[in-house]
């Protein structure tokens, strides 16, 4: 099933599925390394619409709900997930 | 030998390069740029070093400032080495920017970083795979603790001396892909520009239909400033400028129109070839990685518990926020002071001897009120500066300033502002100076101007002081309070709509993303902290001193000219008077006029001025303001501040502005918005005022 970032609930994990629109903000994205696979979790949530902030590979990004909407995930399923943490 | 220092932010990269540097640096912008530019010389077995620390960057891709100087430097000036930071804790993403400089650089040394965080966390890197995996040395660091460093360099130098380059590892490409880059390498091989750049890298620049390939560059070193007694500090920095001497035309153009014919467009090609880029990371990763118990809570998981916990972590914040005013603005205040008096006590000397040599009055006068006074002014500023400087060094090593971004970024929101220019505009309460200064920070040009020009908005210190003195004479009682707290509600009010009215003015095509990385907190190194204090204090003072004493002078002459004459009838006083009639709408008087002309040099002056043309002899500034209440109604004196609170803080501010910003034309339009506001606001308060009864 997919779902933006921006639905994940605290704690909540989700792989990349694709990232929606182009230009600057796929690129910043890419270049921080948020690419389609990759595992990511939402930590919190800012209050009052504020920011998330969201692991991935061992490292922290403050994205806005606006840049997480453009970000589509699908669920981790159990085989791929096992595959996943043996690969790390 | 030249060497260039390559990294992400966060990595330790400034470690690095103050601990192989020390005090030899050489701190300025790169040039026609806003971002700082370091570099160094060092010394080593009869071999000279240059050492450039490149600014911290994710990718070589050319679309932020720090991206294209990084990528240009590398391109242009062919760097005998690189030194490539990478940090053991986030070694995916970290790659990703290395196998990009593998493609650009012939000669490249990993220096692996942070290797006790990485344990800490459960990582475990074996160096000598990762060399075997990349084809290149590697050599481990722990900077925070000096370890390695030396390593590092030897290593590099060694690279550097070696007849051969290295053969590194390159990237393997999906099939369909490499099979369209390799049809462009034919095409590119027997060219000139194959001999220029390396050949993998230039076709796929040129898939990706990349500008800078094809052009031809000028590179111009002007020697005046290379010259070895420049100042050790703070020059103008970047020696070295780019002439563009034209466009050559590359082959391949109807190979790319097939390839976009087929859907590969060159946003394609660049989104191909980032994820080839992590898909081979994520293929090596295992030979030389092992990450065990990787849901374990980490140290900075814990701390951001509290820190960015919603009930808890904006007390925190305020909390941190109120210790970093203190100490620079409250705490310094005696130091200030010191300063003050003492430029006084040396002014006094100084004049009493020219008194001694019958030397004239006037330039007694010059001396004592003109260059004692401009020069004071800056030094006054000095110490908070540097204690600011010394917090803020601390707090963005730390990484805690990126968690006030994040907690702050709400509120920034609404004005359409990144959530990095929270702490800028909350540092201008305490002074503007370093609140401008603080703009740094931000990546986005067009939102640190921005966020520079609404800056002076934000009352300060000294503002706030005087605006309290007379609230205090005017409103007094509970009166006072909510005086106070509505005049700082007009200037929030209008930083909010400054920043959104100059957003409409400031041209910008793209947005940039809030995308912004919170580092792993860790404990900053005296070093990082005193070394960027000190050449932040520096090169304020070396700026401003200049033209703050030029200033002052010209003030001097307005102010004293003609001779012996009352203060109404000196130049300056005349423009007040002139000015009558710009106040006049907002029932101002001269008097007041000639005070805001005064307080343009520094704020905190206007009450003194106020009370020399309302005749009151006593210094105190309450004695002053009581004696205004006398001469205007609560209501003028609300226009009053109004005005004061808004129009331009200090000429320091002003020229702050146009150091940062680069441009003579922002800095006016500044000064220009700022003075048109303060006196439309003031209007509608006064006029507002009178339609509601009050007097």
């Amino acid at each position: 099933m997919d779902r933006i970032l921006g639905d994940l609930l605290p704690g909540e994990r989700a792989c990349v599925e694709h990232i929606e629109g182009g230009g600057a903000l796929r690129r910043r994205m890419m270049d921080m390394g948020i690419v389609p696979g990759v595992e990511l979790e939402v930590v919190r949530r800012a209050p009052w619409g504020g920011p998330l902030q969201v692991r991935l590979k061992g490292y922290y990004l403050a994205m806005r709900r606006g840049e997480c909407a453009k970000i589509i995930v699908k669920d981790i399923h159990q085989g791929q997930r096992e595959q996943l943490l043996a690969s790390r | 030998m030249k060497i260039a220092l390559i990294g992400n932010p966060n990595v330790g990269k400034s470690t690095v390069f103050n601990v192989l540097t020390g005090s030899n640096q050489q701190v300025g912008n790169w040039a026609g740029k806003t971002v700082e530019r370091k570099s160094g010389l060092i010394q080593r077995a009869n071999l000279e070093i240059e050492l450039i620390d490149l600014p911290g960057t994710y990718s070589l891709t050319a679309y932020s400032q720090e991206e294209i100087i990084t990528r240009e430097y590398i391109l242009r000036e062919k760097p005998d080495v690189v030194m490539a930071m990478v940090d053991a804790s986030n070694i995916e993403r970290n790659l990703y920017l290395v196998l990009q400089v593998l493609e650009l650089a012939p000669r490249v040394v990993i220096g692996l970083n942070m290797m006790d965080l990485a344990q800490a966390a459960g990582i475990t890197i074996r160096t000598v795979e990762l060399a075997r995996a990349l084809n290149v040395p590697v050599v481990e660091i722990v900077a925070a603790k000096g370890k390695g460093i030396e390593e590092f360099l030897t290593e590099a130098i060694r690279v550097g001396q070696l007849e051969q380059n290295l053969s590194a590892v390159e990237v393997s490409y999906p099939e369909a892909l490499e099979h369209k880059i390799q049809a462009m390498e034919a095409l590119l091989v027997n060219t000139t520009w194959a001999t220029k750049y390396p050949l993998r890298w230039l076709a796929l620049k040129r898939l990706e239909r990349d500008p800078e390939i094809g052009q031809e560059w000028k590179i111009n070193t002007s020697q005046s400033q290379k010259s070895k007694n420049s100042d050790s500090c703070c020059d103008s920095g970047d020696t070295v400028s780019y002439e563009l001497q034209g466009q050559g035309e590359l082959p391949g153009e109807a190979l790319l129109r097939s390839y976009e014919a087929e859907g590969w467009s060159k946003d394609h090609f660049e989104m191909a070839f980032a994820d080839a880029k992590y898909k081979y990371i994520s293929q090596i990763l295992p030979k030389f990685r092992t990450h065990e118990n990787p849901a374990k809570p980490t140290w900075t998981d814990q701390i951001d518990r509290w820190v960015l916990s919603p009930i808890w972590g904006y007390p925190m914040m305020l909390a941190v926020l109120a210790v970093v005013f203190w100490g620079s603005f409250v705490a310094s205040a005696p130091i200030g002071d010191a300063v003050s008096q003492g430029m006084a006590w040396a002014s006094d000397v100084v004049v009493s001897l020219l008194q001694w040599g019958h030397v004239p009055d006037f330039v007694q006068s010059l001396v004592r009120d003109g260059i004692f006074a401009g020069v004071g002014a800056v030094l006054a500023f000095v110490p908070q500066i540097a204690i600011f400087f010394a917090f803020f060094s601390f707090m963005q090593d730390s990484g805690y300033l990126a968690r006030a971004a994040f907690l702050g970024d709400r509120f920034m929101q609404l004005m359409g502002l990144h959530g990095k220019s929270f702490f800028s505009l909350v540092s201008g309460f305490g002074c503007n100076v370093p609140g401008i200064m603080a703009t740094r920070t931000l990546e986005d040009p067009k939102d640190r101007l921005i966020t520079m020009l609404i800056n002076p908005l934000i009352p300060c210190v000294p503002r706030l002081g005087v605006m309290s003195a007379v609230v205090a004479a005017f409103f007094p009682g509970t009166w006072g309070s909510v005086v106070m707290l509505s005049l700082l509600f007009i200037s929030m009010v209008l930083v909010m709509f400054s920043a959104l009215f100059l957003r409409r003015v400031v041209k910008q095509t793209e947005r940039s993303a809030f995308v912004m990385e919170l580092p792993l907190y860790h404990v900053p190194t005296l070093r990082n902290v005193l070394i960027p204090t000190w050449h932040k204090t520096y090169s304020f003072l070396k700026r401003a001193w200049t033209f703050i004493l030029v200033a002052s002078i010209v003030v001097w002459v307005l102010s004293s000219y003609p001779q012996g004459v009352p203060m109404n009838a000196t130049w300056a006083g005349k423009m007040g008077g002139l000015l009558a009639f710009v106040g006049m709408p907002l029932g101002f008087d001269w008097r007041i006029m000639v005070a805001i002309v005064f307080g343009f040099t520094a704020k905190e002056t206007t009450l003194s001025t106020l009370g020399i043309l309302y005749g009151v002899a006593a210094d105190a500034s309450q004695s002053i303001a009581q004696a205004m209440t006398g001469a205007m109604t609560p209501l003028r004196a609300y226009t009053f501040l109004v005005v004061y609170m808004l129009y331009i803080p200090c000429l320091a501010s002003v020229i702050t502005t146009y150091k940062e910003s680069g441009s003579l034309g922002w800095t006016s339009f500044g000064i220009a918005y700022n003075l048109i506001l303060s006196f439309v606001a003031g209007w509608i308060v006064f006029h507002g005022g009178l339609a509601l009864g009050f007097q």
